[in-house]
């Protein structure tokens, strides 16, 4: 039993301390999620949920006066890496860390840009991988049906569900094994919210998925674990 | 691969960086350099302090410095007052409908160029001042004085009302709350919540005013003496600059010059010194 | 407050406002009163056809076509020195500095900024006697000089404007391209950067109105009444500005003077347009920019 629990632990975090601007968010923190699950992250607003995510993609460094000590390590291929060491570049870490922000964020550029956009910044040439990893990518996350008429269009003109789809689908073109959501139904309506959970769902065969959430209901829903702040 | 792309990139802004903060020390450094005879021993106090006389082998540009000071100090005696006056009119007391409008106006005002200024002063202004005064040939200290005041009150004008903007809305809120009206706002909430900014904004339109040649060249009269009145002529130190330039390279007089160049550099600097002094004092405020 | 005097505070921001547009509207009005009558194409190609005159098969003697011509090619010279340096180091300042250095950087480039444009104009003289002396007597103040010392007045404009368009984007735009794994330079070029666009722009308009309007920095540096369409880097040439202000003491006929109004009422014209087009390009350019399918 217990080993089989360390078998399928996807990510673990030891001794986890986090200061912004000198003031301490996050003190000695331990944390293990395992591969394949929706770990629901609740608590109050301002006990650093968010600021947590941003530790697992290293986005944290981006933000100034911010300073974390501890370890995050991820398993990838069978094995357990520390996320900060030197040899691990950031932008290779957030290709295999998905991550969606509270609100929508497309770029201003048309559907089939911002989803292919990942695959550009990693390089990627060939027009028609590209075009299929797009269409997957938007399969994925429920979109395809709905906008593949107007894959030129702006991502800007679609509505905040449909917007925050294409920012999941987005994330998935990259085929990360870890989805981090920071409250990601907060600002859609009741409709787009269910079908988003419904995607998570979905979602959780083949990705761990991390989710910061207010939701007590949506929480219940989705989730296999909780875990409070 | 990546990352030596990364590591060039970065490498190149930074250069850029080195090479345009160094053009800063570099233009004091060649003016230092081209004026050290005339400042070595106790000559710069006399450079400093004497007349303009080439004749007699005087090389001094105190006429200048003063020539400088009064006319930028009268152009933004002038034309503070009514750059209150238009800041406190487009950001509070003047109907709105207007104001929107007449800050478009000012923005574009400040994009006139100085020559133009100079050039209609010296066939409008002139004259005009030639038969108030009486006397002379309408080139003067309150001729510049005049036709700077409208070219630096612009740049008074928004920096104000930007400072204005800066106000806390809650507070005007509270004075609303207060009933007080549209004047009681100015004087009791905006004004005194924005005084930092009003002396920032001045100390700007000074150096503005300092820094300008055309104007002060074209219809000041460009007289070596020190201006005993406001309708005396007299001669800025950018002008004298122009002016001069024409001298042969290795005369004490060509030399001069840089010390003109040194003391408006030092000048200018002091006043951007004080304006940081102030808008850290006002960060650490909040 | 008593009512009169609440009432004389008002008087005095109506009067106010009545002053500055008074001043404003005579300057401008003036110029085009006394100005309107040159207004064609002579003032500009003088005696000369307009077409041979732009492909330069004849020379124009009593136009402004040289002056125009020669503030043309100034202002692109200056601006192509200035716009790739200023940005890097705008680039610099908001993406890489560390606090420490941006300080002293931002104090050197407030410095610079605020150097009278003669004394900029000083220095480009004093080098190039420095260089006449040291290096080649070939050298003199020319066309080169001036648009050098002219890139160094506007180098703080570009700075400025590239450094606040970046610092002001918000959070949520940084780190999005980050989060799906963009590179620092990869942000910058393809959201950053293209996001404070209009930013940018607003200070390459602001840089070539102010060296289309310059004089003091140009008339020590290689700038003189007649000289012809610029023909080489090296020798002097004519511009607009300068033209108004010769005129405006050495003119020797009525003609001549009309000539300087026409001038004017050109320049003013130029600089009140791209002012105006600093102000409004911001929102049209970034969706220029961004729709190119």
């Amino acid at each position: 039993m217990n080993d089989n629990r360390i078998e399928k632990t996807k990510i673990r975090v030891t001794g986890l301390n986090f200061s912004y601007g000198g003031r301490l968010i996050l003190k000695d923190m331990n944390e293990s999620f395992e591969e394949s699950t929706v770990t629901a992250i609740v608590g109050p607003s301002g006990v650093g949920k968010s600021t947590f995510l941003m530790t697992i993609n290293r986005l944290w460094e981006n933000i100034p006066q911010a300073e974390m000590s501890g370890k995050v390590e991820i398993k990838f291929d069978g094995q357990f890496r520390d996320i900060h060491d030197r040899s691990f570049s950031p932008s290779r870490l957030r290709r295999l860390v998905g991550t969606v922000f509270q609100k929508p964020n497309p770029l201003p550029m048309s559907i089939f840009r911002n989803v292919a956009f990942p695959l550009k910044l990693a390089g990627e040439k060939d027009r028609e991988l590209i075009s299929y990893k797009v269409r997957e990518a938007l399969t994925k996350a429920y979109l395809w049906e709905e906008v593949k008429d107007r894959l030129t269009h702006n991502a800007l003109a679609l509505s905040g569900g449909q917007q925050q789809r294409l920012c999941i689908a987005r994330s998935l073109v990259m085929e990360p094994e870890v989805l981090l959501l920071d409250e990601p139904t907060s600002s859609l309506d009741e409709k787009a919210a269910e079908v988003i959970e419904d995607l998570i769902l979905h979602l959780k065969e083949r990705i761990t998925i991390l989710a910061v959430s207010h939701y007590l209901d949506q929480v219940k829903r989705i989730a296999d674990r909780i875990v409070k702040f | 691969m990546r990352s030596m792309k990364e590591t060039i990139a970065e490498r190149t802004f930074l250069l850029s960086a080195i090479v345009s903060s160094s053009i800063t020390l570099i233009i004091f450094g060649f003016m230092l350099f081209m004026a050290l005879p005339l400042l070595s021993g106790g000559k710069i106090l006399r450079i400093l302090s004497s007349a303009w006389s080439p004749g007699n082998g005087s090389y001094g540009i105190f006429p200048m410095i003063v020539g400088t000071l009064a006319i930028s100090f009268l152009s933004v005696a002038i034309s503070f007052p009514v750059s209150i006056g238009c800041s406190g009119f487009i950001g509070i007391l003047g109907p709105r409908q207007l104001n929107r409008y007449l800050k478009k106006i000012v923005q574009v005002m400040t994009g006139i160029p100085t020559v133009i200024y100079g050039f209609v002063g010296i066939f409008l202004l002139v004259p005009i001042v030639r038969e108030l005064a009486g006397r002379g040939s309408g080139m003067s200290v309150i001729t510049a004085a005049l036709m700077l005041s409208v070219l630096i009150s612009p740049t008074m004008i928004l920096f104000f009302n930007d400072s204005f903007e800066r106000v806390p809305r809650s507070y005007l809120e509270a004075a609303d709350g207060l009933g007080a009206n549209k004047v009681q706002k100015l004087v009791y909430v905006i004004l005194p919540n924005a005084k930092k900014g009003i002396i920032m904004g001045l100390i700007l339109a000074f150096g503005r005013a300092l820094g300008d040649t055309l104007v002060a060249l074209m219809i000041a009269g460009n007289a070596t003496q020190v201006p005993g009145s406001i309708f005396d002529s007299a001669r800025t130190l950018t002008a004298h600059i122009a002016l001069v330039i024409a001298a042969d390279y290795e005369s004490i007089e060509f030399k001069s010059i840089f010390a003109c160049g040194i003391v408006l550099y030092l000048f200018t600097t002091a006043i951007v010194l004080g304006v940081r002094y102030l808008a850290s004092g006002r960060r650490k405020m909040r | 407050m008593k009512r009169p005097v609440e009432q004389a505070i008002t008087g005095f921001a109506w009067l106010s406002m009545a002053m500055l547009l008074f001043a404003v509207f005579s300057v401008i009005g003036y110029l085009f009163l006394k100005g309107y009558p040159s207004l064609d194409t002579r003032l500009i190609f003088g005696d000369t056809a307009v077409l041979d005159a732009l492909l330069l098969r004849k020379q124009v003697f009593n136009g402004l076509f040289p002056a125009a011509a020669g503030t043309l090619v100034l202002v692109v010279m200056s601006v192509v020195w200035a716009i790739p340096v200023g940005i890097a180091t705008g680039i610099y300042l908001a993406e890489y500095a560390s606090a420490r250095v941006k300080g002293v950087l931002n104090l050197f480039f407030d410095i610079l900024a605020g150097i009278p444009s003669i004394v900029i104009g000083l220095f480009g003289f004093a080098l190039a006697v420095f260089l006449h002396k040291n290096f080649s007597r070939a050298i003199q103040p020319c066309l080169l000089i001036s648009s050098i010392a002219l890139a160094f007045l506007v180098l703080p404009y570009l700075i400025r404007t590239t450094q606040m368009a970046l610092e002001g984007l918000p959070e949520d735009t940084r780190l999005g391209a980050l989060a799906l794994g963009a590179t620092k330079l990869q942000n910058i070029f393809y959201v950053l950067l293209p996001r404070s666009l209009s930013g940018i722009m607003s200070g390459v308009i602001l840089a070539i109105g102010r060296c289309a309007e310059d004089t003091a920095v140009i008339m020590l540096t290689g700038v003189v009444a007649t000289a012809g369409i610029p023909k080489s880097l090296f020798s002097g040439y004519e511009a607009l500005p300068f033209y108004i202000y010769y005129i405006s003491s050495q003119y020797t006929s009525p003609e001549e003077l009309l000539t300087g109004y026409g001038a004017s009422i050109i320049l003013l014209a130029i600089c009140i347009v791209l002012f105006s087009a600093a102000f409004l390009i911001k929102k049209r350019l970034t969706y220029i920019a961004f729709y190119r399918s």
